[in-house]
């Protein structure tokens, strides 16, 4: 630790719990090991030799690089950090090396007991990983900034826009480009589009964000119609993204017949969608916590108080439409491509409504929220289907195999006026309420 | 260019004919607009769930008097009457815990609600569409060239009927009054001896019955029943914010002046001009005038 | 007018908000016709009080742990407020609270929401115009639009819209001329000896309070700190150096006071650790 980094020592710092630098690399030792020891008993060392060296190398990098990024007005850092208790820290570990695993498990043939659905969750674990990006990047808006906005349809059309514009017409297919040039069109707009956030509040400042959302469909619609005709962008085939041949020296990168790498098939993309899903939404969570962050909570909690604390809460807004816009930009770029074709009627009033169930569901103005809010959204469908084919119980009930994805709508619905009645933090308030009691628990069983 | 603008016609009956279109749509928004004001303007509550009531209106219409073929007054009366008791259920089974949460936490709660409705009317009805309802006169007349349906009048003539009633209701009756204390301080008013509980349920079941009445309207005007008439619910609130969210009148007047807009922006621009015109002009209101032409101005305290 | 006072009785009244504690094991009573006042500083709990007393606290997400309130006989603790208002109870809100649309004839109708007698209602509305003859002129004036001194005037006419037989003032001279606020106290001393009604009045202003009081009691940090008959407090010496600044006038700092209770006095500008008021 630096001199800066480390101030002099305070009373209750000195008793505060400081991992050794072993702890600290644990996970992502961890996380490198576990490739390797897969890769053993398969037998392809020298794939995972290098699979393994990469994801160290990786990891320590991002270590020294998370360890000497200036934190700016980031004061009280013991309660800035990223992941404040030891419990916090094991838990990202073991989220990190679930989701390094978990590729790896959806891709074998492994095949559970009494036909459980394991084929096509790779496809819903992807799905997942958009809708967080997205969904992750509304709650930074609606529940954390207070700035209430049906917009964000909006802006998944407008990545869908720049993707096709960048990505399909400029490039033939290079979602590398598309990606930051949405995230550009995505803050501009975004900035443009929160400006009534200015004069207006709650209902008039949803109202007016709606009115966006219809224009820039009609911007969708039109732009579908000049280029691309009825049938829409499509994104897969030849416009598939690819990785550039100069990186595939890459470990896990081999070329196909045509010495192209087309990022294709489930695993591939999990490869892309999972490291952008995560970075992004570890850079939301950063900027939450920072003085931005607070600046955020304070406009949401009273503006015109947090004006006359010193905040500039017409940049403070605008910025939160920006990040939040460009972000959704960005994922509405990956799905996208992910999808492979957007069409005319891939943007409507109802997939808004999917975006206010899963902030719902997962837990209003919670970033961790939003992830298990989409994996809830995608995975809900999948479970039902599962115990009307395979459950005894469920598979008599006609009524439920009749009506499958309305009986799927409703059990939402219900959801979300249920949750909204009984439980307002959604899924991360019963998983914070879990982990205090399991730590509760812990405590009790040895004192 | 990427947008395509369409031919201005000069023709004046073509003219006259997209506005006798217009106030007929107007008519419409009138009757959805109301819905929202009445809650609104009591409650506190945005209800995106308005274009779900009135389909679910639209459907029991079909139901009593279609299905069951009752005698219309009877039929509508049960209509009402199941409206109603469903605005009861929303209040007491659903929006008396939301009292005092968020505003964006009650928007999505109504949401929720729109899911469930939507949803339900799926399983119980199917996706088939149906023919529209044809209760009301059906025929029309010529005036300077443009056709006017008798539906449309009818329509236009219950609107005013109801905004008048209301207006009377809460001017002149004690539970209007009531009602308008709450809106106006929901503690003074629980302070007075008002129950604030009673007199959101009257008004949860005074939008159901509205829910109702437009349902059974727009059943007849609409091109077929079938689940894409919850869309109604968005379109008319460009009406509901031009006339503003606090005036039942305003809702009238709003409607009428979006109605006879879009219709001329779809007559003139394009049928696909008809909502984003509609909403930019509802931009331009809430930025100029964010309560309406004819809403309450709320003043905030620090 | 024939509403006979009512007693109110309240015994080890504790009210919590969340975690915080806002009054504890507070007891006050009202006798039948009495003219009580409460004071204290902000944040003593003395709204806190008025609203457990009708029946408000669920929207504030307060809660009565402990402690009973009965109004003449019958508890009244845990009922809902349109029946604590039908029992007898009325209250002038602090802040005046009028409904600001709605028209002065209007906000006085509201007033006798829970009357059922139609007819009598007129009745009272006509008795308040003779009370307060200045809104007369106004009765189709919105009530928003209106100068504090009115605006409290309504306030108090719609209270007694109810006829009730106990009636809450909170702070009533807030923000108020000194003229306007002893022309109500006298009223509200009329009021109490011509229709016998008991008189429940919170205030800040304690010499004007004690001065029209029977009996008084000073609550702080949710507590009660002295209770006697309005002399006694009057001759009280602590009561003379917090509430009534030594020479009688209202409003000089309290802090700096060595005080029962508390080991060192409240600096400068530190709040006392209750709950909202």
């Amino acid at each position: 630790m630096t001199a800066v980094e480390n101030p002099a020592p305070r009373q209750e710092e000195a008793q505060t719990y400081r991992p050794s630098t072993l702890q600290r690399f644990l996970p992502f030792i961890i996380a490198a090991a576990v490739p390797f020891i897969l890769g053993s008993t398969t037998g392809d060392l020298n794939f995972w030799w290098k699979a393994s060296i990469t994801v160290v190398v990786l990891a320590v990098v991002a270590r020294l690089a998370w360890k000497w990024t200036p934190r700016g007005e980031l004061t009280h850092r013991e309660d800035m950090r990223l992941w404040r208790t030891p419990s916090d820290r094991s838990w990202a570990a073991l989220t990190m090396f679930g989701l390094l695993v978990l590729p790896f498990i959806l891709a074998s043939d492994f095949t559970p007991p009494m036909g459980f659905p394991w084929a096509t969750w790779f496809a819903v674990v992807n799905l997942v990983l958009i809708f967080a990006m997205g969904a992750a990047a509304f709650n930074l808006l609606v529940g954390y900034s207070g700035q209430i906005s049906l917009a964000h349809v909006a802006f998944l059309a407008l990545g869908s826009i720049v993707g096709g514009i960048v990505g399909v017409q400029w490039s033939g297919g290079n979602m590398w480009y598309a990606l930051p040039a949405a995230a550009v069109a995505g803050a501009v707009v975004g900035a443009i589009s929160g400006l009534p956030a200015l004069r207006l509040k709650h209902l008039y400042l949803l109202l007016a964000t709606f009115g966006f959302h219809f224009v820039m469909m009609l911007v969708w619609r039109e732009y579908l119609q000049e280029y691309f005709g009825f049938v829409g962008i499509r994104f897969k085939g030849e416009n598939s993204p690819r990785i550039a041949s100069w990186l595939h020296w890459l470990p896990g990168i081999d070329p196909d017949q045509n010495g192209e790498f087309v990022i294709t098939g489930q695993f591939r993309w999990y490869w892309v969608l999972m490291p952008i899903t995560v970075l992004s939404i570890l850079f939301m969570v950063n900027v939450v916590r920072t003085r931005e962050g607070r600046a955020f909570a304070a406009v949401r909690d009273r503006d015109v108080s947090a004006s006359l604390l010193g905040i500039n809460v017409a940049r403070s807004k605008l910025f939160a439409f920006a990040l939040s816009s460009a972000i959704v930009s960005m994922s509405g770029v990956l799905a996208s491509f992910y999808i492979g074709s957007r069409g005319e009627d891939s943007f409507n009033v109802q997939t808004v409504l999917n975006y206010a169930i899963i902030i719902v569901v997962g837990g209003f103005s919670s970033i961790q929220g939003a992830i298990f809010g989409s994996a809830f959204f995608w995975f809900l469908p999948e479970w039902f289907k599962w115990a009307r084919e395979e459950l005894w119980f469920v598979r008599d009930i006609d009524f439920l195999s009749d009506y499958p994805s309305e009986i799927d709508l409703a059990i939402k619905g219900f959801l979300v006026v249920v949750i909204l009645m009984f439980k307002p933090d959604g899924l991360a308030g019963l998983w914070r309420d879990f982990k205090s009691w399991f730590s509760r628990a812990l405590a009790r069983s040895n004192p | 260019m990427l947008l395509a603008f369409g031919n201005f016609t000069a023709d004046p009956s073509v003219n006259l004919q997209l506005l006798i279109g217009g106030l007929a749509l107007g008519a419409i928004y009138a009757v959805v607009a109301l819905g929202f004001v009445l809650v609104y303007k009591s409650t506190d509550v945005l209800n995106l769930a308005h274009g779900e009531f009135l389909m679910l209106g639209a459907y029991f219409a079909l139901t009593f008097l279609i299905s069951e073929n009752l005698n219309f007054f009877l039929g509508v009366f049960v209509l009402l009457l199941v409206m109603l008791a469903f605005g009861l259920l929303v209040h007491y089974g659903i929006m008396r815990r939301m009292v005092g949460q968020g505003f964006f936490a009650i928007v999505l709660i109504t949401l929720g609600i729109a899911t469930i409705i939507r949803a339900l009317l799926l399983i119980f009805y199917g996706p088939t569409e149906r023919a529209r309802l044809d209760l009301l006169p059906q025929g029309s007349f010529e005036i300077g060239g443009a056709t006017v349906r008798y539906v449309d009048i009818i329509i236009f003539g219950v609107v005013a009927a109801c905004v008048l009633l209301f207006f009377v209701f809460f001017k002149y009756t004690r539970l209007g009054l009531h009602m308008r204390a709450v809106a106006d301080d929901i503690e003074a008013a629980a302070a007075m001896g008002i129950d604030p509980d009673k007199v959101y349920a009257m008004t949860w079941a005074a939008a159901m019955v509205m829910a109702g009445v437009g349902g059974l309207l727009f059943g007849h005007v609409t091109g077929a029943i079938d689940r894409s008439i919850e869309a109604i619910g968005l379109r008319a609130f460009p009406a509901a914010v031009v006339g503003g969210l606090t005036s039942l009148g305003g809702s009238i007047v709003g409607g009428l002046v979006v109605g006879v807009i879009e219709q001329f922006a779809n007559g003139h621009l394009g049928t696909k001009w008809r909502e984003p015109v509609a909403f930019s002009v509802m931009f331009v209101v809430l930025l100029v005038r964010p309560t309406g032409l004819w809403g309450r101005k709320d003043l905030e305290r620090v | 007018m024939n509403a006979n006072g009512l007693d109110l009785r309240i015994e080890g009244l504790t009210v919590i908000y969340g975690g915080v504690t806002a009054l504890d094991a507070v007891s006050i009573t009202v006798p039948s016709g009495g003219f009580v006042t409460v004071l204290g500083a902000n944040g003593a709990g003395k709204t806190t009080l008025v609203r457990s007393i009708t029946g408000l606290l669920y929207l504030h997400k307060g809660r009565v742990r402990r402690g009973s309130i009965v109004l003449g006989g019958e508890s009244i603790l845990g009922k809902k407020s349109p029946d604590i208002v039908s029992a007898g109870v009325a209250q002038v809100p602090e802040g005046r609270k009028l409904f600001p649309n709605l028209t002065v004839k209007e906000n006085l109708l509201c007033g006798a929401a829970s009357r059922s007698d139609i007819s009598g209602i007129d009745e009272s509305l006509e008795q308040n115009l003779e009370l307060f003859p200045q809104l007369r002129p106004l009765l189709s004036q919105t009530a928003g639009l209106l100068s504090g001194g009115e605006q409290q005037m309504v306030a108090v006419g719609r209270a007694l819209m109810s006829q009730p037989s106990l009636l809450i003032c909170d702070e009533l001279s807030l923000g108020l001329a000194p003229k306007i606020v002893h022309r109500l106290f006298e009223l509200l001393t009329e009021i109490n000896e011509s229709r016998g009604t008991s008189i429940l009045v919170i205030e800040q202003n304690a010499s004007l309070a004690l001065q029209h009081a029977a009996d008084a009691y000073v609550l702080e940090l949710g507590r009660v700190l002295i209770e006697g008959t309005a002399d006694e407090l009057r001759g009280n010496p602590m009561v003379q150096e917090l509430y009534l600044g030594g020479g009688g006038e209202a409003h000089t700092s309290y802090a700096a006071i060595e005080r029962p209770g508390h080991s060192r006095p409240l600096e400068h500008g530190q709040r006392p650790p209750a709950a909202e008021s």
